[in-house]
């Protein structure tokens, strides 16, 4: 093993240690007794399975896309979400969330479904705009009693992880027959993202 | 409820992934920095009608800290003496405002991520540190559009309801 090589062992075990350090109770279920705090954030984007697949997707496609934008989507994608929550905490107007929510996703299913090589631009734009309307929608969610930061926490926490979690399925396009893997997986969320679609303007 | 140790924490991974971006000979001078400048601050007698821009400035230097990763070059040696004094500031103020001293000892420990921060850089991998900072500069956006709204609109029925 080289030099390199017995680093990251290294690597992982400072990162465990300063983790175990800062443990800490009361950053779960603090405040009030209300539905609020680290774990409701964490858990909430795994309750609606709308949330749950465009963030996968956002991944994705990044994996798709590669340099430099498997590292620009989801860095992007928070941070207009934060504007989006701003907008909806603050009761300003936008188009139905509901159909903008489903758009992204059937969007993003079918860009890699079709493994649509988007310019860096357009992606960018795309991912933003979507952005906005999941902040939107989540920050009219966010508790007002309970915990409110603990439960933002929470709630970027499990987004970030879901982009990482779409990334890593992106590894499989390395191998053989995976792109036809993630391509198939790009359909079916593109498939959920008309359903969704449909529900929002007909039901 | 948002004193305690989670904003200084929070600031204090910040500074960890910015200072993964500095040299290496940087590192201990600005964690010591860090260290004296908190425990200094957390001893001092903030005033309880302080308490909005207490926080405001904590979680604005979240912001800084965190987009520093993305600063073409790196993180300077100035710039990360700079950090780590204002890091030190804020959490110490922070916890002496709304916390209790024994939230260093969880805090400060996050800012020791710096190092294997560093060799992720070292070995092309700034990625796991970019994406992490992004989290924390939504978080702290967040809290600041928090502060700013006197009240939440939560828990009424959501867009999947």
């Amino acid at each position: 093993m080289n030099g390199t090589g017995r680093q990251v062992p290294v690597a992982a075990l400072m990162a465990c240690l300063a983790v175990i350090c800062a443990a800490h109770p009361a950053v779960a279920h603090t405040g009030t007794g209300l539905p609020g705090g680290f774990a409701s954030g964490f858990f909430h984007p795994l309750t609606g399975f709308d949330h749950l697949l465009a963030m996968v997707s956002v991944g994705l496609w990044g994996a798709f896309l590669g340099r430099p934008l498997i590292v620009a989507l989801p860095v992007i994608f928070p941070a207009v979400m934060v504007a989006g929550a701003a907008m909806g905490m603050a009761n300003l107007p936008l188009p139905p969330v509901e159909v903008g929510i489903a758009v992204s996703v059937l969007v993003l299913g079918l860009a890699i479904a079709l493994a649509w090589k988007a310019p860096i631009w357009a992606a960018c734009l795309i991912v933003g705009v979507f952005a906005i309307f999941h902040g939107y929608a989540h920050g009219k969610e966010l508790p007002s009693a309970a915990d409110p930061i603990g439960y933002a926490v929470g709630f970027v926490l499990c987004t970030g992880s879901l982009h990482v979690a779409g990334l890593g399925i992106g590894l499989l396009n390395a191998r053989p027959g995976g792109a036809t893997v993630t391509r198939g997986l790009g359909a079916g969320v593109a498939i959920a993202g008309l359903w969704l679609l449909y529900r929002a303007l007909v039901a | 409820m948002r004193g305690g140790a989670l904003p200084p924490a929070l600031l204090c991974a910040a500074l960890g992934f910015a200072l993964a971006f500095a040299p290496r000979r940087m590192i201990a001078p600005c964690l010591t920095l860090m260290a004296a400048a908190a425990l200094a601050a957390s001893l001092t007698a903030v005033p309880t009608s302080w308490d909005d821009a207490i926080f405001f400035g904590c979680w604005l230097s979240v912001v800084a800290a965190a987009s520093a990763v993305h600063l073409p070059g790196g993180v300077g040696r100035r710039l990360a003496l700079g950090l780590s004094l204002n890091t030190g500031l804020w959490c110490g103020a922070v916890i002496a405002l709304a916390g209790a001293r024994r939230d260093l000892l969880v805090s400060l420990p996050l800012s020791l991520l710096c190092l294997p921060g560093h060799l992720l850089v070292a070995r092309g991998r700034s990625m796991f540190l970019k994406v992490p900072a992004s989290w924390l500069i939504a978080v702290a956006l967040l809290a600041v559009s928090l502060q700013l709204a006197p009240t939440t609109p939560g828990y009424r029925p959501d867009h999947m309801d």
